[in-house]
């Protein structure tokens, strides 16, 4: 129990480092930028309370807001993504009743797997991106950027995730 | 009553929920309006050092830009320097216009040069941070510029960092004084947002005639910029409407390979403020 705390307490930081000092710093094309942080929420566990889960969204929110100066933008896409998460994660989830579900390529199976962290990333993404531009003005400009943004960090994280079950 | 309470219990986690969003969105609003004042940005102290660590990483990267770079600004300071030297040269022989040169310059706008240490350049709240503060004379408000051409303003200053608004900023809508060269009209430079690499220039009248690759400069008219500072150059113009232009501008700066760069002092910047302040006054009353 402490060891998995401790891998995930190493998994956050660890997250958080990738994404502000690698991943801000990629703009692909000049807009592209995977945001590998979410999946910190994603593999939570569902023996983490849903209060918690939303504790952790907003500490990791706030923290990358801090570092790449957009406050508050991904504090409220990452708080939104922690409420979701559990219903998305029940609704996708391995259909045999375990004690504890583990969100992973190997216990959801490839294709609900995909569909889980698409459709959370996608959302995260798409109120990321309005939230930061805070208008409609450029509407189709943002919905480009959500729409690749979200597609470079599911393949990311697919990749992660195939390479754990790898080894 | 019983009930009401029971529902409150059971939606405690959706109130939690509720509670945290509104939370960031009032930091998304504060944010917005109180830029300058507020501290969780990348001035803060730990920010700071975190991105100028991974900024000693970062420099071998880019080692190749970065020289090609420095060696330009060497050849450019070096023609100055030898038009300076035969200058002074031909007033040792007049000492009495020496002193007077010498108040002349002591006016003069100085530079601070600093490293970029981060570049946040994804959306719409670009920003730029600095290692240099307020103990290396850094201050919000100075201008910052390379030696390509002006990059942008100052917007807050801690002891050791500082964080620039670029122009490539809509939120801020930051205005720059800009005049096409050798045209005295002047016109505002700002971004709409989208591509990194242009900028658009407004309110220059109709009747100055403008070409496609005019180098477009600062103005000089806010003590920010000295003059004939480089922005770049006019991509496409359009008749905005009856009276003005409405310019598509290539920046210069490529913000993409921020290295060194330099912030701009000018001493009296405050005084001359003041100065058109209480014209202001004077004739608004």
């Amino acid at each position: 129990m402490i060891n998995e705390t401790l891998k995930h307490i190493i998994y956050f930081f660890v997250l958080i480092f990738i994404q502000v000092l690698v991943l801000n710093n990629i703009r692909f094309l000049g807009f592209i930028n995977p945001y590998l942080y979410v999946y910190f929420i994603l593999f939570l566990p569902s023996s983490i309370s849903k209060d918690m889960t939303l504790c952790l969204g907003f500490l990791l929110g706030l923290i990358i807001d801090i570092f790449s100066g957009t406050l508050g933008c991904n504090t409220f896409a990452t708080v939104l993504l922690a409420y979701l998460k559990p219903i998305f994660q029940k609704a996708f989830g391995p259909r045999e009743d375990y004690d504890i579900v583990f969100p992973s390529l190997h216990s959801f199976g490839m294709g609900r797997y995909i569909q889980y962290v698409f459709y959370l990333v996608f959302i995260h993404q798409l109120v990321f991106f309005y939230v930061e531009t805070l208008s409609f003005a450029y509407f189709w400009r943002t919905l480009l950027s959500a729409v690749c943004c979200s597609i470079f960090t599911v393949l990311l994280i697919i990749c992660i995730e195939e390479f754990k079950e790898r080894r | 009553m019983r009930t009401l309470i029971r529902f409150l219990l059971r939606s405690k986690t959706l109130f939690f929920f509720l509670f945290l969003e509104i939370f960031s969105l009032l930091l998304i609003i504060n944010h917005n309006q109180f830029q300058r004042v507020h501290f969780l940005n990348s001035s803060n102290v730990v920010v700071g050092s975190v991105y100028r660590l991974s900024d000693k990483v970062y420099q071998y990267f880019n080692l190749t830009e970065v020289n090609e770079s420095l060696s330009k600004e060497n050849a450019y300071l070096r023609s100055k320097l030898s038009k300076a030297e035969s200058e002074v040269s031909f007033y040792k022989q007049d000492t009495s216009y020496t002193g007077r040169k010498e108040i002349a310059l002591s006016k003069n706008y100085s530079f601070i040069t600093a490293k970029v240490i981060q570049a946040s350049l994804i959306g719409q709240h670009n920003h730029i941070t600095l290692d240099k503060g307020i103990s290396d004379g850094v201050d919000i408000g100075m201008g910052v510029i390379n030696e390509k051409g002006i990059i942008g303003i100052v917007s807050s200053a801690s002891q050791h960092f500082s964080v620039v608004l670029p122009i490539l900023n809509s939120v801020s809508r930051s205005h720059i004084s800009a005049k096409v060269l050798n045209k005295s009209q002047s016109g505002a430079l700002f971004w709409e947002g989208g591509d990194m690499r242009y900028a658009t220039m407004d309110e220059v009248p109709l009747y100055v005639s403008i070409e496609k690759g005019d180098t477009i400069m600062t103005s000089g008219y806010s003590s920010i910029f000295p003059e004939g500072i480089m922005i770049g150059t006019v991509d496409e113009y359009s008749k905005k409407n009856d009276n003005f232009y409405s310019i598509k501008v290539l920046l210069s700066v490529d913000f993409n390979l921020l290295s060194y760069v330099s912030v701009i002092d000018y001493p009296f910047s405050e005084e001359k403020e003041e100065l058109e302040k209480k014209v202001e006054e004077v004739t608004n009353d």
